[in-house]
């Protein structure tokens, strides 16, 4: 018989008792999972968000990062001229974000604005409708909730007001846009109303277009192992700016999180450490109930490896079984942890905490077993130390 | 003359009990030789069982010596010692001691996988040894859906599994009624017949009739043999 199905054979005894016990290891694996796929996976989301158009260089005014609609650059276009002509870059777009009001009825709403360069963005996906065209300046796309609040569908014509700036007590610019596109904006966060318009617009509707102003400037390389190289050499060209790579975001993020991380490695501790208790308890009463019948296979010569080989088993099949529904537990819980955390104000609908990946799944599963083997040492000790003569004598008395 | 199978000379076992010291064998000395049916009787506490299980090499005289074939246990590793009670020495308890969660046949082949042998010889040996012992019907039944009676046969199946020199049984009626002690009476008169030697501890006087030899255990000295 093999090990394993000696392992079932076993814990098949007491029925309840296994059921009971799987369920507690099941819920500490779920634990040890969902705090491994957070400790990496807040890191591994942040860089997937920033990279998922491909862009991977972010050029700012100092202190801006990640995005600030009040601070920006000027004298854009030269910027970028300068940037396109390095033939290390394969795209590079502006990105100005501004506060508008659009106007639903006799409702004025509050929006976030984004002109964007649609042929060199990073910013939104299309779902509906046509993306823009580059001179388009009569066009406006519309995030899902932007489009509900403001009862607008494709093709239909919106009005779109710049905010009154209450320091110098200007009237908003108003621009009547037609819907061109229904996006979804990758770095709003959940049920946020947005808009996008091609730069010129926007600078008009923020009154940044005597500058010729933007937020943020986003660069694409052509080769992934040059980025690095790439941010050294703007950071040289452009010493006014903040210039930073990916990289570097995702080093800024987990430094920033370093508590949070710490946190999880904590609270993964401790579900080890109950998965282990669990386990050596059970295996622990296991052992002390059949010391007569380990005494009795040792007496009809099985050897200690063969009792030790069998108490192991029983904990990796414990462990095992426990691994496998704490896994699928841990996924469902990250789940709805997700949903919830990622429902903050301020938050990218599209970030994940609990981000489940083949590495972190295996990494789990290895630091289980190794728990599993640590919880049988004791127990496979008391079994392979067990006195056969005293037990033997005990046993008929 | 005989062939000495089991030699025990001057053994000594004494326990320390409550700070005290029990000497449950005071100088035994033996010797079974091969195909004999030896039963050791004597009242509770004389020592029969200890004898049995200094015998067996399952525990370790205080002083004095056991040969099996030859070999002296007390020069023997615990592996070694081990390894000797698999291959040459067979088990019969009181309490049968069979694993629950295995059937008949499972049980009487864990010896035989212990000791190496392939699965179709074990399985093919486990169902010869349970007709032996009277049943054929019951290979495939879990030991906890056995009748005491069918879990002591099973049991001697298990002890017979690697064809062992000598039988060691301690109280093997101990648990069952009169009815079916006998039959397991009956079943070591037939072991014996075929060529096993049994060394027996008990109270049954029925089953110490059958042997061809009683020793008479008192106060953990040999009253008679």
């Amino acid at each position: 018989m093999s090990a394993l199905a000696w392992g079932m054979k076993s814990l098949a005894r007491h029925p309840l008792r296994s059921l009971l016990s799987l369920a507690g290891i099941a819920v500490a694996a779920a634990m040890l999972l969902d705090m491994v796929m957070l400790s990496g996976g807040i890191d591994q989301s942040f860089a997937q968000l920033l990279l998922s158009r491909g862009y991977q260089i972010r050029l700012s005014p100092k202190g801006t990062l990640p995005f600030d609609t009040e601070a920006s650059l000027r004298g854009t276009s030269a910027i970028l001229a300068s940037l396109r002509r390095d033939p290390a870059i394969d795209a590079a777009g502006a990105v100005l974000g501004a506060s508008l009001y659009g106007r639903s009825g006799d409702t004025l709403i509050t929006l976030v604005g984004y002109g964007i360069q649609p042929q060199a963005q990073a910013l939104y996906q299309v779902t509906a409708g046509n993306d823009l065209e580059s001179g388009d300046t009569l066009g406006v796309l519309l995030s899902e909730p932007a489009a509900q609040l403001l009862k607008a569908g494709l093709g239909d014509s919106i009005s779109l007001l710049g905010r009154l700036d209450p320091q110098v007590a200007v009237a908003g610019i108003a621009r009547r846009l037609v819907v061109r596109g229904m996006v979804r904006f990758v770095y709003d966060y959940r049920g946020q109303p947005s808009v996008g318009t091609v730069l010129a617009t926007m600078q008009r509707l923020a009154r940044g277009d005597a500058e010729d102003r933007a937020s943020l400037i986003v660069v694409k390389v052509r080769d992934d192992r040059a980025v690095e190289r790439v941010a050294a050499g703007l950071r040289q060209r452009f010493p006014r700016l903040e210039i930073f790579s990916v990289a570097d975001l995702v080093a800024h993020f987990r430094e920033r999180l370093v508590y949070f991380r710490q946190l999880s490695y904590i609270l993964g501790s401790m579900s080890l450490v109950v998965a282990v208790l669990l386990i050596a308890t059970l295996l622990t009463i296991t052992v002390n109930e059949r010391l007569g019948e380990i005494a009795t296979l040792r007496a009809i010569g099985v050897s200690r490896a063969t009792i030790v080989r069998q108490v192991f088993a029983e904990g990796a099949v414990l462990t095992l079984l426990g691994a496998t529904l704490g896994i699928l537990l841990g996924l469902v819980t990250a789940h709805y942890l997700d949903a919830i955390l990622t429902s903050f104000p301020g938050l990218p609908a599209s970030f994940s905490f609990f981000v489940p990946r083949a590495n972190t799944l295996s990494r789990a599963g290895v630091i289980l077993a190794l728990t599993g083997s640590v919880a049988g040492l004791y127990p496979a000790w008391l079994a392979a130390r067990a006195p056969i003569a005293a037990t033997l004598r005990a046993e008929a008395t | 003359m005989s062939e000495p199978i089991l030699v025990a000379r001057e053994l000594q076992k004494d326990y320390p009990m409550n700070g005290e010291t029990v000497h449950a064998l005071r100088g035994v000395s033996l010797r079974i030789d091969r195909g004999e049916y030896v039963a050791i009787v004597g009242p509770s506490g004389c020592g029969k069982s200890t004898l049995l299980q200094l015998l067996g090499g399952i525990d370790v005289a205080s002083s004095g010596s056991v040969e099996l074939l030859g070999t002296r246990l007390d020069t023997l590793s615990d592996r070694e010692l081990t390894h000797l009670r698999l291959t040459r020495l067979g088990f019969v308890f009181q309490r049968f001691h069979l694993l629950p969660v295995l059937s008949a046949r499972e049980n009487v082949e864990l010896p035989m996988a212990e000791a190496g042998l392939r699965p179709a010889e074990r399985r093919l040996r486990a169902r010869e040894l349970l007709e032996y012992v009277g049943l054929g019907s019951r290979v495939e039944h879990r030991a906890t859906q056995l009748s005491g009676g069918e879990m002591q046969r099973v049991a001697i199946a298990r002890a017979l599994a690697n064809r062992p020199a000598v039988l060691l049984a301690d109280e093997p009626t101990g648990e069952l009624d009169a009815g079916t002690g006998q039959e397991i009476v009956e079943l070591f008169r037939r072991v014996n017949r075929d060529g096993s030697t049994l060394v027996v501890v008990t109270h049954d006087d029925h089953l110490a009739r059958e042997a061809s030899r009683v020793v008479h255990l008192l106060d953990g000295r040999i009253r008679s043999d």
